[in-house]
């Protein structure tokens, strides 16, 4: 699996590849815990899913992003 | 050809026509805001079609056109006919650059210099007027490929927020830029696409903005699994190598080149530190000029955010990372207080803190601003819902359907021999029973399939607003057309032959119908004519009338001309009266090489109007009032595929007789024929009819003699000739698709073309008006 909730809820983390499926459980985490955190440092690649869900409900992120195309031309500019 | 290109065609020749309407509809009723607009839009999406297949030329033209009407949108500049008529010219080349793209794949190697002294001139008439200072100053730089102020807000706002890299990329490595703009279809992940991919993808990447296209749902309803992003960039990796990269979504995709000027490369030509503060003081002079120019209104938020991250972005690009976060956290400040005043004394203190420059920069040093280019962004037209299908897939169908039908009719014909020769009523009611569910489904299949073929007559239409806009101009006469019932559809294959016969009689009206404006004015009337197209349905007919309010035509001078030109024998023509007279117009010789002008010449007369349009099944008649003007009417199938026939017997033979050319069956008594020279005839409603006997005709023996019983004939109207055909008997009616005639009897006389019929024999149909003396 690679989100996950961490065990106190207040963080999610990105972990490896995140394809498209990726894109349903990372968003029922963020509608179940709003204020929780994501860490996406270990993320490698991000699908556009995901990240259309990432942009859509701009959570706190603990970065940088592990994705160097998304740390580099979303992270800084979009986000 | 990929699709790429055909659909790019298809687009181009449908904005081509759309222009061109709307440029002579703008000349005609007044140069309204929104028309001009339309056009504008119009040619910018052409241009943008010819950038994504790569041809520079016709982007070049367009451009140039392009800038003109933006002067005139702007007010800058007063639109004439003059500025028309180049647009008008500039269409023509870009249609003729369509069919050589067509035809060989490229432009022809002419193109670059048509393109050029083009642009020359759509840009002469640019400076020539008055136009503004900086108009001019645009329009000198001719080279320019887009000039500022005439990029999309989008590619300004991709330009602004990564101007310092932007910069530098292109300094070190001057390429050509081009800005993409790209929305996922939003079912793409279903797919299986990943359209961050193909971001991946771009080389030289220069900037990058993801945005929602729909703004965001609340997270608790967000669809995680609809695209609903904006995902746009500016590459120096080169035009082709984009298309590339885009070539499965080309639908998707919008790719502007972005000209190196809109960068101000001139004020930051040199490497050291001085031009680069310079231009941080020129991004930072701009985003307060920005942010002074807002209202309190609902975009300050906008504005802010923008502001302040072209101000960041400009300051880390200077490497000045300390003046960069203070600006975002007045950017924070501002966005929760809704007040621009923070950010607003940020940037003056940045301006303060920045490093002197030793090199001043001028005032009105201004980045790109995206201006008057809002309706650009409107620009994207609604995704068609059509279905673009190859005319020969769709024929094919119309022959099977076609087939079905003559195999229906065998069945048919299976029935009636149950019931004769094995008198099994039963069976043979049952069997009746089916033929009835096949012929009711296969009608309507065919009717469906026909359907596919209908398209609406403005196909023809469209072409003339602009042929009468030229011909009138070239006559000195005033004409407006007025065109009714585009909508009216009709087969492809007789909307496809109504071009030249409509062509013709435009012509003609212009030519000979309409007066000049000063004979106009001598007669009171408008010294504007009016030449009116009209499109109608009638039943399974369809009826285009072309009227023109002219001087009509004198029933005097045609008969003149009719005995001149020995179209008719002289006791004949004195028999007809006026109304019978002007039909004489439609005869072969009427017309003569002598009144060949540049208009309506070419040696065609009225005779090839009316041969084009019988040939298609239809009828051609006028009628005109000395002073008034003139009526062509056309009455025409919906379509050409199927025809009712009339089955008859002659001599032994059988035949069909096409219905349309039937008016009645008439069965006569000995008593009522009578011989007349040397030709029997009858008196039908007060008019003798001659008989021709069909067999005779058709050189067969008589069946039987005539005299004694009663004689059964059809009454038939072959362009207002009234002729009674003798016949043995009428055996069937069908609904048949006629073949024409192939091989070795395809020259010959006398058919209209041949059907099978349900039993396997062929029926041939005769072509009455060949036949008939």
């Amino acid at each position: 699996m690679s989100v996950r909730r961490e065990d106190d809820g207040t963080t999610i983390v990105l972990d490896g590849h995140c394809p498209v499926e990726e894109a349903e459980p990372l968003l029922q985490f963020l509608q179940a815990s709003p204020a929780a955190c994501l860490d996406w440092r270990q993320c490698t690649h991000l699908h556009t899913a995901v990240l259309q869900v990432i942009l859509a409900a701009r959570p706190q992120l603990i970065g940088p992003c592990g994705d160097a195309w998304v740390q580099r031309w979303v992270a800084s500019n979009v986000l | 050809m990929n699709a790429l290109h055909e659909q790019f065609i298809a687009e181009a020749r449908e904005l081509i026509h759309q222009a061109t309407d709307d440029l002579i509809a703008m000349e005609r009723e007044g140069f309204a805001l929104e028309r001009i607009d339309r056009v504008f839009r119009a040619f910018h999406t052409l241009k943008g079609s010819a950038g994504v297949v790569a041809l520079p030329a016709m982007g070049l033209t367009l451009h140039a056109a392009e800038d003109l009407l933006a002067a005139i949108h702007a007010g800058k500049l007063d639109a004439s006919s003059a500025i028309v008529d180049q647009a008008l010219a500039c269409l023509d080349q870009v249609a003729r650059w369509v069919d050589d793209f067509e035809a060989g794949g490229a432009l022809p190697p002419s193109a670059g210099e048509d393109a050029r002294s083009m642009a020359a001139m759509l840009r002469s008439l640019l400076s020539e007027s008055g136009v503004t200072e900086t108009a001019k100053k645009s329009a000198q730089r001719s080279s320019a490929p887009a000039a500022e102020g005439r990029l999309p807000k989008w590619v300004s706002r991709l330009i602004e927020s990564h101007q310092g890299r932007i910069v530098d990329e292109t300094r070190e490595s001057p390429a050509e830029l081009f800005a993409f703009s790209y929305e996922p279809d939003s079912q793409c992940f279903f797919n299986g696409d990943d359209p961050l991919n193909l971001m991946r993808k771009v080389p030289r990447l220069l900037a990058f903005h993801a945005e929602a296209h729909e703004t965001w749902p609340p997270v608790a309803d967000l669809d995680p699994f609809a695209c609903n992003l904006r995902l746009q960039g500016i590459s120096a990796g080169g035009h082709a190598e984009l298309a590339d990269i885009f070539r499965l979504v080309p639908d998707q995709v919008r790719l502007v080149e972005v000209p190196l000027e809109a960068l101000r490369l001139d004020q930051a030509h040199g490497a050291d530190d001085d031009d680069r503060v310079g231009l941080i003081r020129v991004v930072i002079e701009e985003q307060r000029q920005v942010l002074r120019a807002a209202n309190q209104g609902d975009d300050m938020i906008g504005r802010i955010g923008a502001v302040s991250r072209a101000a960041a972005n400009a300051l880390r690009y200077g490497g000045l990372q300390d003046l960069a976060d203070a600006i975002e956290r007045a950017n924070v400040a501002a966005l929760s207080e809704r007040n621009a005043g923070h950010l607003l004394s940020a940037l003056d203190q940045t301006q303060a803190l920045l490093p002197r420059a030793s090199s001043a920069v001028p005032p009105d040093a201004a980045v790109v601003s995206g201006s008057a280019d809002a309706q650009v962004e409107e620009a994207e037209r609604p995704a068609s819902r059509a279905l673009r299908v190859d005319e020969g897939k769709i024929d094919a169908l119309v022959n099977l359907a076609g087939e079905l039908i003559v195999a229906k009719n065998g069945i048919s014909h299976l029935a009636r021999r149950l019931q004769d020769e094995l008198e099994d009523r039963e069976l043979a009611r049952a069997v009746r029973r089916e033929h009835d569910a096949i012929e009711r489904l296969a009608g309507e299949m065919h009717a469906a399939i026909l359907q596919l073929r209908m398209v609406p007559l403005a196909q023809v239409f469209r072409s003339f607003p602009r042929l009468v806009r030229d011909m009138s101009q070239r006559l000195g006469k005033k004409v407006r057309l007025v065109t009714n019932g585009e909508t009216t559809e009709a087969d492809k294959a007789i909307v496809d032959r109504l071009f030249e016969p409509l062509l013709h009689l435009v012509r003609n009206a212009l030519d000979h119908g309409i007066e000049n404006p000063e004979q106009r004015r001598t007669a009171g009337k408008a010294e504007g004519a009016t030449v009116t197209m009209r499109a109608s349905r009638a039943g399974d007919r369809f009826i285009i009338e072309v009227i023109d309010d002219g001087r009509g035509i004198d029933p005097a001078i045609v008969r003149r001309r009719a005995r001149e030109r020995g179209v008719i024998g002289d006791d004949e023509l004195a028999a007809l009266l006026d109304d019978q007279v002007i039909d004489l117009i439609f005869s072969a010789g009427f017309s003569t090489a002598a009144e060949v002008s540049d208009i309506s010449g070419r040696g065609v007369g009225m005779d090839v109007v009316r041969a084009t349009v019988e040939r298609i099944g239809g009828r051609a008649s006028v009628i005109s009032r000395i002073g008034a003007g003139t009526t062509v009417r056309l009455d025409l199938p919906m379509n050409i595929a199927m025809s009712r026939i009339m089955v008859v017997s002659a001599g032994g033979q059988i035949f069909g007789i096409p219905m349309d050319a039937v008016t009645e069956t008439v069965r006569l008594a000995p008593d009522r024929v009578s011989r007349i020279k040397n030709n029997d005839g009858f008196v039908l409603r007060d008019r003798i009819v001659p008989i021709c006997s069909l067999a005779e005709l058709m050189k067969l023996p008589q069946a039987r003699p005539p005299g004694l019983d009663a004689r059964l004939v059809i009454v038939t109207d072959i362009s207002g000739k009234v002729i009674a055909l003798e016949i043995d008997a009428i055996e069937d009616r069908l609904e048949v698709v006629l073949k024409p005639l192939q091989g070795l009897l395809s020259n010959a006389r006398g058919y209209a073309g041949t059907t099978l019929l349900g039993d396997g024999r062929v029926l041939l149909v005769l072509d009455l008006k060949e036949i008939l003396p």
